[in-house]
């Protein structure tokens, strides 16, 4: 199996350093770290991405827009992205969905549920 | 031949001269030995013929129960053989058991070994990103993402002692109005720091009440409290504490004040070997 990238955006360097501790541990999975929408867009323009990770309320531009960003872009508009936030309410996870994302884990994160998700949706044992 | 027979004076006779009734007695004599012979003869071919039925028959018995006697064996030999596989299936099936008991017993060891790990990533990358910086604003942001994010704080304060009052210095989802500098000693943040005691609410932790806050933890320093986290609500999904959530309690009772008075002391203008300058000889002074 070839190696698959992931793109993880969060504008916390404590979330951020913990979601990349916690896709360490997913072998062949390179990890690449934004820290906001715009930092988000810059990685993604790099590269080919196979997943993203994107908490909501970020400076800058947030998550929300971001994934409408993603879901406008030719290249990684099917890339499946998780939403990562401490909203909780089944509205806002409604809204995020809507506007086109895969997943939605909120916070406070435990590593083994990313670790579940982001193998389920990369289809890796 | 010629049939010789002697008279009554011991002088031969010729058949001929044996009277014709005699002679006819004589054949009918003979006559019936040979008949009788004969019978005799076939009742003895005929009892030699069922002798020799019956020794087959014996023949074919005894042959039979020959091979039944083998077949009886072979059976005795496939009932040890049945029962000693029964008896190393049972093993087999206890050996089973007890590797799956084990398997069980090592799948829950590598879930809290899992659980160990995360809770200490978690605990590694709150204390190493509390001490990364030297900017009083990037500690405090640290100090509200370990409180928010981390712990799962959804409405807290963060306060620092100021002398003889206590002073709000960051805060999140809760309205300005509601922050106010109190004297040291008052309401549950006062007297947390003032005591240096922890106080945590087992219940309802998504539920606000004024005089009774979720949790105040006293930041302290050399041993006294300099200001403390006051977490007003958990966040809607937080019901429950983790046993990491008591050990992050710790760590920002033991590290945040430090890492506060480590930024308050640095000087970005002078730089980090500026702030070190006279080090040695105040190490010197001490010896």
């Amino acid at each position: 199996m070839s190696e698959m990238s992931c793109l993880v955006v969060e504008d916390s360097p404590m979330m951020r350093q913990l979601l990349v501790f916690a896709l360490a541990r997913i072998k062949k999975l390179k990890v690449t770290e934004a820290e906001d929408g715009v930092d988000g867009l810059r990685k993604l323009a790099t590269g080919r991405f196979d997943l993203v990770i994107t908490d909501i309320n970020m400076p800058i531009m947030d998550g929300l827009k971001l994934v409408k960003r993603i879901r406008s872009d030719e290249t990684h508009k099917d890339v499946p992205i998780i939403i990562i936030t401490t909203e909780g309410s089944q509205e806002d996870r409604q809204r995020a969905m809507a506007l086109g994302a895969t997943a939605y884990i909120t916070k406070p994160i435990q590593a083994p549920q990313v670790i579940a998700r982001v193998k389920e949706l990369l289809n890796l044992e | 031949m010629s049939e010789e027979t002697k008279d009554a004076d011991g002088e031969p006779t010729r058949a001929s001269d044996v009277p014709l009734e005699i002679v006819r007695e004589r054949e009918a004599f003979v006559r019936n030995v040979l008949k009788k012979g004969m019978e005799y003869t076939e009742e003895l071919i005929h009892e030699n013929r069922e002798l020799r039925a019956e020794l087959d028959a014996m023949q074919t018995q005894v042959a039979e129960l020959r091979s039944q006697l083998a077949s009886d064996d072979a059976i005795r030999d496939f009932v040890k053989t049945i029962e000693k596989l029964e008896a190393e299936r049972r093993a087999l099936v206890h050996r089973h058991t007890v590797l799956e008991e084990t398997e069980r017993a090592h799948a829950n060891r590598q879930q809290e070994i899992e659980q160990e790990i995360n809770d200490l990533a978690n605990l590694y990358i709150a204390n190493f990103q509390l001490h990364a910086s030297f900017s009083l604003r990037r500690v405090v942001r640290h100090l509200c993402d370990m409180v928010g994010q981390l712990i799962g704080a959804e409405a807290f304060v963060i306060y620092l002692v100021q002398g003889n009052e206590v002073v709000p210095i960051a805060s999140e989802h809760v309205p300005p109005e509601s922050l106010s500098t109190f004297a040291l000693g008052a309401g549950p943040v006062g007297e947390a720091c003032l005591t240096g005691i922890r106080r945590v609410r087992e219940t309802e932790l998504s539920t606000e009440r004024a005089d009774d806050p979720v949790a105040v933890i006293p930041l302290m320093a050399d041993g006294r409290p300099v200001g403390a986290a006051e977490i007003v609500r958990m966040l809607e999904q937080k019901q429950s504490w983790a046993s990491v959530d008591h050990e992050l309690f710790e760590l920002l009772a033991a590290q945040a004040g430090t890492a506060l008075i480590a930024a308050a002391l640095y000087d970005p203008d002078l730089g980090p070997v500026a702030s070190l300058a006279g080090l040695p000889a105040r190490l010197e002074r001490k010896n």
